[in-house]
């Protein structure tokens, strides 16, 4: 089976890997996108590093609000398992997305064993739909008639500190009750369904709480190898994602790396895409490499190389939104596929200095 | 490869070594002078003080906190000015790439991440596999973890107890354990907001004490060689002193080390009811034999607080600079970041006297260690300025002068004349950190010994000395020339590895699917996950 395309030509691996860097080289403003595990991005940001590119996560919209909350003014957050063990009162602060589901389910048939708490009650802030995963959890709905959940956010934390109020959140006697009882309420986020000031409110909603008695967060990441990723990046950089290397050191900026604006907008000359999970569309103009995991190279790419999926074709080290923390992901039926990383770093020996990269 | 190191002043106390010679290298390894054979390499060190690589035993150098701070803080490490890119990601800020190449222009070696939550071992690791030149470890938390408290509660046998903390230790790669405010996590988690060494942690009634008493009595019998490394209670608060001084009578003949003593050297004198507690402390590390202690020294400026101890970061979090902190309920201790800045203020003036006079008071060089808690205290990259302070009287008075006149006045600062000699600097950067960690193969020069070697180039600026160290030699390379990074190696995690028990390897499986409704095999990984040759080097415990 082919596995390495130039156009629509098959050829070796390695030799698509030399074509690779020698557009890695020629190109003025290199930009990635990739969805991978952390092994990925660890050689994707080495590469970014040795041709000057900028980098971002693929979707990497919630993400890059999730970040800024971290970036912009911190908070209190909680792990998966003390939620589990302690959360009395869970408040699923607007959708979550369907990766979370299960968790969420696990938790309507647990009660709390540690902290006093007997049971576990659930609220819903401003969200519309009735999402098929709440039927079991049985949520008691906060909202504000015209308000999206930042506004019912608002609300809700000015009426716990009893504001006044123009329109009155549904509910509240009910989740006052619950909160003033509460042994240790945990808000649920992520930020698919929350902007960065929605983000910033519940914090302040739970900073407010626990002048007196205790609350936290749990982080439900939008994307969970782009929150993998972006710990990566952290660690490798001191940034976070939406970083580049144009200027040899890194330099973070959300909207100036937003990769997708920077394509649409005619900033980048060449694109690198790692995703075994999705194919890239060609930007027009825009020279393209995709490794990605497909039969058959991608459409209008320069070169594609398929690669195999973390923790399906191949081991890998991803973020796990049930530990809270990276965890080592075992093959389901491992292939013969190369990861991403060791792709990269393929591509890497054929640049000029032929140096291999630190990861 | 035969390597000669000519004509440099050794300074090895371990071997009694100390004056002009040479020393020979061969391969990795520390070698006698070989009869009839020419060196490969030469290295001249002439006008230089030749010691072991340095042993730093307390920097939060990765892991989940540090990578939350990196997080919080991206304008902290922002401001960097461009540079030649020698090495990869060298240009960037606060990074693990940076971290190795610091240490190792500073002449160190060897590098102990103190706080790693063993439900995280892989990321912790993952992030020290990415310090490039330099050895690391790793020490894993327990104290305020529902498994410990519940045995504890229970009256589990020492046994079963032992087997847990060799369980994790094994499991997490850890070299040794530490304890962080026992007991204070799990209690903040049930809305307590002050915990002493007595007071008891709600929902267990076990105290802070039992839990100490508990871990360093399954650490001495396990024969983990690093004694239990404890972070007291109430850290930062004035009249810890008395919390300390409670904690080391608490060591009982039994080996206990206490971290950042400077934290907790605050008296309630004066009109501030701040003041300095340094010399009656430094008086208690004289008088009990079985107690170490390192310093966490407060140099001034900028830096990010990070700390498992997350009631006291909750506490603290009012005096954020700038205005933004992360606290987390983890699934044992978690944690606070929270951003600070050290002024030479009467606070900031009493703090850095506290240091100084553990540093200068406590007399044995083998029981005070050299940390500044990076970056709690201060980055770790202010050690070559802290080395001045301590080798020179004209240094320390120079610096008082621009301080709080007000505040060394309620300290015995201004009255110690003690210099510290190159000697004494080898002994406790060197020497004493291998002693005390279990690593015989390094922090001397003898026959046999790693090839970790600083070469100092002797000035009268001591900071700069030890700023820019003029050779350093890792596992037999040469890293560094003349404060450069020369060559680009990977070092590797020093760790225990105490055999599991497989009745608790069982009951944690248990507990995990019934308490998480998940496999112990979440927490698990193998050595391959770190994707680097030989990630870890292993220590052995005692017999
Ligand atoms: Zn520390």
């Amino acid at each position: 089976m082919a596995v390495a395309w130039i156009g629509d030509r098959d050829v070796p691996v390695a030799q698509a890997a030399k074509h690779a860097a020698g557009l890695l080289v020629s190109s003025l403003s290199p930009v990635f996108s990739f969805d991978t595990d952390v092994h990925g991005t660890r050689a994707a940001i080495a590469l970014a590093e040795r041709v000057g590119a900028a980098y971002d996560h693929i979707g990497g919209e919630a993400l890059a609000r999730e970040t800024a909350l971290f970036t912009d003014r911190g908070g209190m957050f909680i792990a998966p398992g003390e939620t589990r063990r302690r959360a009395d009162v869970v408040v699923i602060a607007g959708s979550l997305p369907a990766h979370h589901h299960e968790f969420v389910g696990k938790l309507a048939s647990t009660i709390p064993d540690l902290g006093g708490g007997a049971s576990r009650q659930f609220f819903l802030i401003g969200a519309e739909t009735r999402a098929a995963y709440l039927s079991k959890v049985k949520p008691t709905r906060l909202a504000v008639t015209g308000s999206d959940v930042g506004g019912t956010l608002a609300a809700v934390r000015a009426q716990c500190a009893g504001r006044a109020v123009a329109e009155p959140v549904s509910n509240f006697e009910r989740f006052a009750k619950a909160l003033a009882e509460a042994k240790f309420p945990v808000f649920l986020f992520c930020g698919q369904s929350l902007d960065l000031p929605g983000l910033e409110m519940l914090q302040g909603l739970i900073a407010d709480i626990n002048r007196k008695s205790r609350a936290s967060a749990l982080h439900l990441p939008a994307s969970e190898s782009g929150w993998g990723s972006t710990l990566a990046s952290t660690w490798m950089t001191g940034f976070p994602m939406r970083t580049g290397f144009g200027r040899g050191m890194p330099e973070l900026d959300s909207w100036r790396f937003d990769v997708a604006r920077m394509l649409a907008a005619g900033e980048a000359d060449l694109h690198l895409w790692v995703s075994a999970k999705t194919s890239v569309s060609v930007a027009k103009g825009v020279s393209t490499i995709a490794l990605t995991k497909g039969k058959k190279p991608v459409a209008g790419a320069a070169v594609t190389i398929s690669i195999g999926e973390p923790g399906v074709d191949r081991d890998a080290v991803a973020w796990s939104s049930r530990i809270g923390t990276l965890a080592a992901v075992k093959a389901q039926a491992a292939t013969d596929l190369p990861d991403a990383a060791s792709v990269l770093r393929l591509i890497a020996e054929h640049l000029p200095d032929g140096k291999a990269l630190p990861c | 490869m035969l390597t000669r190191i000519k004509g440099g002043e050794i300074v090895d106390p371990v071997n009694g070594r100390l004056g002009k010679g040479d020393l020979w290298i061969e391969d990795e390894a520390i070698v006698e002078a070989p009869a009839g054979r020419r060196a490969d390499r030469t290295i001249d060190a002439t006008g230089c003080v030749v010691m072991a690589g340095a042993i730093d035993i307390h920097s939060h150098i990765g892991g989940g906190n540090v990578n939350t701070a990196r997080l919080l803080l991206p304008e902290h490490h922002a401001a960097h000015a461009q540079r030649p890119a020698e090495t990869p990601l060298s240009n960037a800020g606060w990074s693990t790439f940076q971290t190795g190449c610091l240490y190792a222009k500073m002449g160190f070696t060897t590098v102990v991440e103190p706080a790693m939550s063993p439900g995280s071992a892989l990321h912790t690791h993952l992030e020290l596999a990415d310090i490039p030149i330099i050895d690391k470890a790793t020490l894993a938390i327990l104290g305020n973890d529902d498994f410990l408290l519940s045995m504890i509660r229970d009256k589990a046998s020492s046994q079963m107890i032992e087997d847990y903390v060799a369980w994790t230790v094994g499991s997490s790669r850890a070299l040794g354990v530490k304890v962080i405010n026992a007991g204070a996590a799990a209690a903040f988690k049930e809305n307590v907001r002050t915990f002493s060494l007595d007071d008891v942690v709600p929902s267990y009634g076990v105290s802070s004490r039992k839990i100490v008493k508990t871990l360093q009595a399954a650490v001495t019998t396990l024969g983990i060689p690093h004694p239990l490394h404890v972070h007291c209670n109430n850290l930062g608060a004035p009249g810890a002193a008395d919390t300390a001084a409670a904690t080391i009578a608490a060591a009982e003949g039994v080996p206990l080390h206490l971290a950042h003593l400077q934290f907790y050297g605050y008296g309630t004198e004066g009109k501030r009811r701040f003041s300095s507690e340094g010399a009656r402390l430094a008086e208690l590390v004289n008088s009990t034999p079985e107690v170490t202690i390192d310093i966490g020294q407060v140099m001034f400026g900028q830096t990010v607080t990070i700390s498992s101890d997350v009631m006291r970061q909750f506490t603290s979090r009012g005096t954020a600079s700038p205005k933004k902190t992360v606290i987390f309920d983890g699934d044992g201790n978690g944690g606070g970041i929270v951003p600070y800045r050290y002024r030479d203020d009467f606070y900031g003036s009493v703090q850095w006297a506290i240091g100084l006079e553990l540093f200068l008071l406590i007399n044995d060089p083998w029981r005070v260690f050299f940390t500044t808690d990076h970056p709690n205290g201060a980055p770790f990259t202010a050690y070559p300025d802290l080395f001045a302070l301590l080798m020179s009287r004209d240094a320390r008075n120079a610096a008082a002068a621009n301080l709080s006149q007000k505040a060394l006045a309620l300290s015995t600062l201004g009255s110690i004349d003690r210099e510290y000699t190159f000697e004494e600097i080898a002994i406790m950067t060197r020497a004493a950190p291998a002693k005390l960690l279990g690593l015989k193969d390094r922090g001397h020069l003898g026959a046999g010994a790693l090839a970790d070697v600083a070469v100092y180039r002797k000035g009268k600026d001591i900071a700069q000395m030890f700023r820019e160290a003029a050779f350093v030699i890792k596992n037999g390379d040469v890293v560094v020339e003349d404060g450069a990074i020369k060559n680009y190696r990977w070092g590797r995690a020093l760790r225990l590895n105490p055999p599991p028990d497989k009745a608790m390897v069982r009951r944690l499986e248990a507990y995990y699917q019934e308490r998480y409704g998940l496999s112990l095999d979440w927490f698990d990984f193998p050595d391959s996950a770190i994707r680097r040759d030989e990630p870890f080097g292993e220590v052995s415990c005692n017999a």
